[in-house]
């Protein structure tokens, strides 16, 4: 199978001695969780090309994000659906303008198009009701599905989720992460899926195909559930 | 650090030039991200600009008119009392016209805008990043110059110019109050302030609100957006970016002095 994420020796933290390296096959649901300092949050913007590793490289889609210009990587991100850590939702915006966003900047379609697709999102996501609201007035659980629906707006067949289930429950988590699977194909879920954070419910990580957890050493260890 | 004086001053000229390519740099780019808008892009840049113009120019109507008014006034009603005795009551037209309506209304208008509009620009954008905002547009793809800058810059200019607009209407009617409480007849103020102006004061008017509305739009949005993680680095970015921006302004009414 092929690998549409690639990490390769990457120096995640001092603590860490041992360079990080995996592979997230396509189709799978990979969650790659550790300490807060271990360095497991830098991982998604590794993938983005937010941030350059000082060592070691990244490869999304077989495409070494080093090689690539400024303008290159944001058309390149279009391509990958991302949940930063703590959401990212604009707070001057209402969370249906928010998903919205990413369609107005990065695509030509028509705003009557754009409206239409979100709209569909917004009902699939169960927050039609919340999504006038702003951040600020929607709860933890309507701005996640916001985020979600934000990260997949393009329909990716990669995502990267950071912390995506911290402070919601795990009925709600579980429904994302079906959401964010983007159902099923003979292969596995239609989309690959790369989670990191610190802890995920028990629900979500009997959903996902590899689940592996830093350890203090810095070696990858993989966790059976 | 080196306590050589030459190695220190190569030093910080080489850190000051290195911000001011930085700045070009995030100038230009921002050029070239407009120019690449899609479609849906350019109505939600027009809606945020028409937002930027609402806050910068119709908040400010109240304050540019307060200044011009009192300024004007003042200025006119001492120039009225001391060019009288001297019979040159005349000059009050280039008076009006060279000092109010194209040094200081510009300098004023700017400075006002610098303080409601520009202090609010680079902490929005600051408090953008250190929430988290700007690395998820990034992560989408959207250029933060784009979304960010691009309709604050267009915002600036166009309010500016409205705001000089303003200014010099103002000035010009407290400059006709001024003359009238001194007893000059409407007739002969409005004579000599019209031979003092010229089409020149138009163009200049123009040109001092685009370089004052770029420097306004540009310089906070450059500051805001260069802080990392962390919220106290919010205050120093504004103050980082006021101070920049009135010395901005200030050299460049200086170059338009020298040059215009």
């Amino acid at each position: 199978m092929t690998a549409p994420l690639v990490f390769e020796d990457l120096p995640l933290s001092r603590r860490n001695h041992a360079p990080f390296s995996l592979s997230v096959v396509a189709h799978h649901t990979v969650a790659v969780l550790g300490d807060e300092d271990s360095g497991i949050g830098k991982l998604g913007g590794y993938a983005l090309g937010l941030e350059t590793p000082p060592a070691g490289r990244v490869r999304v889609f077989d495409i070494d994000m080093d090689t690539l210009s400024g303008r290159e990587r944001l058309a390149f991100r279009r391509r990958v659906g991302y949940l930063p850590a703590g959401d990212g939702l604009l707070q001057n915006l209402s969370l249906r303008d928010n998903v919205a966003l990413p369609l107005r900047f990065g695509s030509d379609a028509s705003p009557r198009e754009i409206d239409g697709r979100v709209n569909v999102m917004l009902v699939a996501l169960r927050m039609a009701q919340a999504a006038d609201r702003r951040p600020a007035q929607a709860n933890e659980e309507e701005c996640r599905r916001a985020a979600i629906a934000r990260a997949i707006a393009f329909d990716p067949v990669l995502l990267v989720l950071e912390q995506p289930f911290d402070g919601i429950t795990a009925r709600a988590s579980a429904e994302l992460l079906e959401i964010a699977r983007g159902g099923e194909t003979a292969e596995g879920a239609r989309r690959t899926i790369l989670i990191t954070g610190q802890e995920i419910p028990t629900v979500v990580q009997r959903r996902c195909d590899r689940m592996y957890r830093l350890t203090r050493a810095g070696s990858l260890e993989l966790e059976t559930v | 650090m080196s306590s050589n004086p030459i190695t220190r001053i190569g030093g910080g000229t080489a850190r000051w030039l290195s911000q001011l390519g930085a700045l070009a740099r995030f100038g230009f780019g921002g050029a070239g991200a407009a120019a690449r808008l899609p479609r849906a892009g350019r109505a939600v840049v027009l809606r945020v600009t028409l937002r930027q113009i609402r806050f910068t120019a119709v908040h400010a109507i109240g304050l540019v008119v307060l200044l011009s008014g009192i300024l004007s006034f003042l200025v006119i009603s001492q120039a009225i009392r001391e060019l009288g005795q001297i019979g040159a009551t005349s000059l009050i037209g280039t008076l009006i016209v060279v000092a109010i309506v194209r040094e200081l209304g510009p300098l004023i208008t700017a400075l006002a805008v610098v303080g409601r509009s520009g202090t609010a620009i680079a902490a929005e954008l600051a408090t953008n990043t250190v929430m988290g905002e700007v690395r998820a547009l990034e992560g989408m793809g959207i250029d933060p110059r784009q979304y960010l800058v691009l309709p604050r810059f267009i915002g600036a200019v166009v309010s500016l110019f409205a705001l000089l607009v303003v200014f010099d209407i103002v000035a010009i009617g407290a400059g006709f109050a001024a003359a009238s409480l001194n007893g000059m007849t409407g007739n002969r103020y409005a004579e000599i302030v019209l031979r003092s102006l010229s089409a020149r004061d138009v163009w200049l008017t123009v040109a001092k609100a685009l370089a004052f509305g770029l420097i306004v739009g540009i310089l906070p949005s450059y500051f805001g957006l260069s802080v990392r993680r962390a919220a106290t680095e919010v205050p120093v970015a504004v103050s980082r970016a006021t101070v920049a921006s009135i010395v901005g302004v200030f050299l460049c009414s200086a170059l338009f002095v020298v040059f215009g």
